[in-house]
This record gives structure tokens, C-alpha cells and sequence, in this order.
């Protein structure tokens, strides 16, 4: 084969690329980087401090972040949706369904960069943990409610220690083997600042999906807002008022969707069906 | 998946048309309204395909690519001979490979390149790094 033949240099090249990439041989403080302009210091104000039960982190951390966006529910009525009593803890999918049932946005982000801009933007996100070691395991959910560049900390509401200011070296070791996993619960006509446009459409989504109609709708009319040359926003408005009855309304989204993407099969089907429910 | 959403939005009305053309006469017939979900899981997959496609035309990816001894149009013949599923895991396994290297979820820049490069080499059975490539020659 002709290809691997082109040079011991590039064979070296392609061998020590992965090595860099994959983070193997990272130090520490490179994941801790941020751009020179990232806000120093945050903090989001009116996050309650909830006392877990025992194992209850999980549904501790939701409760702390559906109180503080104006949800009236407790940590038990939470658990009852979410934890796994079997496992002594809540499973990542769970906190996100118990989330949506509850007709919340919950998307997952990553990565220590998109972590302060949601602080930034005044969202507390609940991060997945691992206190312990990987051979001595120690999950745990804590809600990030602030941070302080200059004094290099994090500050968490843990259900276990109530506030919980943390070194930013020792939280990312502690982040990392959680593998960086972190979820922005909103109601649902807020938006996260960090997310991409494909994982907040999926969450919108998700919400349409698990029945919470007017939820979802209420995500859609924020992504249209927000990505307003996306048809597939008005779509899902269109599904949702359609779902909830409104086919006028939902007329009025597929034919603005139609307008952004004049050729989708599928905006030209669901309108057609509700041109033909009206009778237009 | 934060990356190059517009390039991704470009590529998705490009990809709506050309799928007109196959299906709008058979559309008209049916009487039933397309779930929000099936229509993200069909845009989002073509998207991805297209972004990528869209990366092997710049020109520093292409002049690694030949650097690497490969040609572009083979590179590209293989992309598009990918399943919805693979893109769906090159692009997921892009994400996370970078997000604990303090890109933070979105791939851009040099690194990008990088990935791109090893994906044709990958493609082409020079290296193996991604999980869910295939040698495609033997």
C-alpha cells in the first residue's frame, strides 16, 4: 500500500497527535483555563441550601435548583420520580426525566468553560461528582452556585455540607472522574447560555416527548427567539400548539417554518394536515 | 453540540432540498403529522455529515490531507459512505475527546483540524482512532 509508505515522519506525526489530543499526558491546569475576558468572579443569588436525606443527593440538588427558578416541590416529592432505592442514588437519565416531568428545561452540558459562563449568566447547574477515588468510588450532585477566579474556587451547595467553597484544582480532579457532567435545569422560557443549539432543541424536545406540551411549547418560542432563521423551532411550536388544540396557532408556525425552509417535506405534511383540519 | 452551528444550518436547508426532490410527490398522500423528534434525529444527522464534508473543503485540512499522502476526493467518497449512526459517534467522540483539554464541548481551531485529518487517515486505514471508523479497503 502505497499510503503507508509516506514517511517514518508523519508515521510519528499521526502517533504523538492522539497522545496530545486525547489529554492523556494533560497537566491539570490546562483544563482550568478560560479566555482572558471571562467574568473573574460570579455568583447566582437565591439558591436555597436543602438538607439531603440519606443518599439523596440526587434529588436534594434538583430540589435546590426547581426552588430556586420558583417551583414549589420538595426533595421527597422529587426522589419519588428519581431516585433508585436499589442503588442508594439517582441515576443521571432520572435527574434529567424527573427534571422534564416537572416541565423543566434540563440540558447536560460539559466542560469547565461552559460551566462559568451558565454561572455567569446567573444559572446554578448541578455538577456530578466523584469525592472519592476511582477504586474507592464517592458519587455526589452539588449544585455550582458561584466562582472566584482570582482566589481559584468554586462555590457548591451540597446537600451533605451545605455551602461548600472548594479549590478549583480539587473540584476539576473531582469533576473529571464525574467525566465532566453537568446539568442546567430552567423553566422553560429560559434558555442555557452555554448550550448548543442542537442539545437545546433535543431538551425542548424531550419535554414535547415526555407530555409536557406547554412546556415545550414555551421552549421553542425561546429557541425561535434566539435562533429565529432555524425552522425546525417553529416545527416544533407548530407540533406543540397543534397538540394543545391550537390549530390556528399551529397553522401560523408551519407556514413561518415553511418560509425558512421552503422545501421540508415534513413542514409541507403537518401543514397540509392542518390546512386540512380546518378546512382551508 | 455547540460547533459551527450556522455551517450546520447552511448544510441542513442545502440537505432539505435535495430531499425534496425524492419525496415531496409522495407526502402530499399521507395524513398524519411528523413528530418534532423524527425530524430533529433526520436534520441533525445530515448536518453533521455536511459539516464535515464542509471541514475537508478548507484549504489547511486539505493540504494535511495530500500531506498525508491521501487524495481529497477519496476522503470525501469515504465520508459520505459513512452510516447516520457512525457520524452521529465521530462527532460525539470529537466532543468529548476535547472537552477535558479545555475546549470545553466545542471543537474549533487547530484541534479540529486534527480531528479531521485522523478521521480520513482513520477512513483510510492509516491510523486508528476513532472507535467507530472502519478500515474501508480490507
Amino acid at each position: 500500500m502505497r499510503h503507508a509508505l509516506t514517511g517514518v515522519f508523519r508515521a510519528a506525526l499521526l502517533i504523538c497527535i492522539p497522545v496530545v489530543l486525547l489529554g492523556c499526558a494533560q497537566a491539570v491546569d490546562r483544563r482550568l483555563e478560560v479566555p482572558a475576558d471571562q467574568v473573574t468572579r460570579a455568583a447566582v443569588p437565591g439558591v436555597p441550601l436543602i438538607k439531603q436525606a440519606d443518599f439523596h443527593c440526587g434529588p436534594a440538588s434538583l430540589a435546590m435548583v426547581m426552588q430556586w427558578s420558583g417551583l414549589d416541590v420538595t426533595q421527597s416529592e422529587i426522589a419519588a420520580q428519581s431516585f433508585s432505592p436499589g442503588a442508594e442514588g439517582t441515576y443521571l437519565a432520572d435527574m434529567l426525566g424527573s427534571a422534564r416531568r416537572r416541565g423543566q428545561l434540563a440540558v447536560p452540558v460539559t466542560g469547565f468553560q461552559n460551566l462559568l459562563d451558565e454561572i455567569a449568566a446567573g444559572h446554578p447547574v448541578i455538577v456530578f461528582q466523584n469525592l472519592g477515588l476511582n477504586f474507592a468510588l464517592k458519587w455526589h450532585y452539588a449544585v455550582a452556585v458561584g466562582y472566584d477566579l482570582e482566589a481559584r474556587r468554586i462555590i457548591l451547595h451540597s446537600g451533605e455540607l451545605d455551602r461548600m467553597v472548594m479549590p478549583l484544582r480539587l473540584f476539576e480532579r473531582t469533576w473529571r472522574r464525574g467525566d465532566y457532567w453537568a446539568l442546567v435545569v430552567l423553566p422553560p422560557g429560559e434558555l442555557p447560555a452555554a448550550a448548543g443549539e442542537w442539545d437545546v432543541l433535543r431538551a425542548a424536545e424531550a419535554l414535547e416527548r415526555a407530555g409536557q406540551l406547554r412546556a415545550a411549547q414555551e421552549a421553542y418560542a425561546a429557541g425561535a427567539a434566539r435562533w429565529p432563521d432555524h425552522w425546525l423551532w417553529q416545527f416544533g411550536l407548530g407540533n406543540t400548539r397543534y397538540g394543545r388544540g391550537d390549530l390556528q396557532g399551529a397553522r401560523r408556525a408551519f407556514l413561518w417554518a415553511r418560509r425558512l425552509a421552503p422545501d421540508v417535506p415534513e413542514i409541507r405534511q403537518n401543514l397540509a394536515q392542518v390546512n386540512r383540519e380546518l378546512g382551508v | 453540540m455547540r460547533f459551527a452551528t450556522q455551517m450546520k444550518l447552511a448544510a441542513t436547508v442545502f440537505m432539505a432540498v435535495q430531499l425534496t426532490l425524492a419525496t415531496q410527490t409522495t407526502t402530499a398522500a399521507r395524513a398524519e403529522m411528523l413528530s418534532t423528534g423524527a425530524a430533529i434525529d433526520r436534520y441533525a444527522a445530515y448536518a453533521d455529515r455536511e459539516f464535515l464534508l464542509g471541514e475537508l473543503q478548507k484549504k489547511e485540512i486539505r493540504d494535511e490531507i495530500i500531506a498525508q499522502g491521501v487524495d481529497p476526493a477519496e476522503a470525501e467518497a469515504r465520508l459520505r459512505a459513512l452510516s447516520d449512526r457512525e457520524i452521529a459517534s465521530i462527532i460525539s467522540q470529537m466532543e468529548e475527546d476535547s472537552a477535558g483539554a479545555g475546549a470545553a464541548g466545542a471543537v474549533v481551531g487547530a484541534l479540529l483540524t486534527v480531528f479531521i485529518v485522523l478521521l480520513v487517515t482513520d477512513l483510510l486505514c492509516l491510523t486508528s482512532v476513532f472507535k467507530f471508523t472502519r478500515c474501508a479497503t480490507r
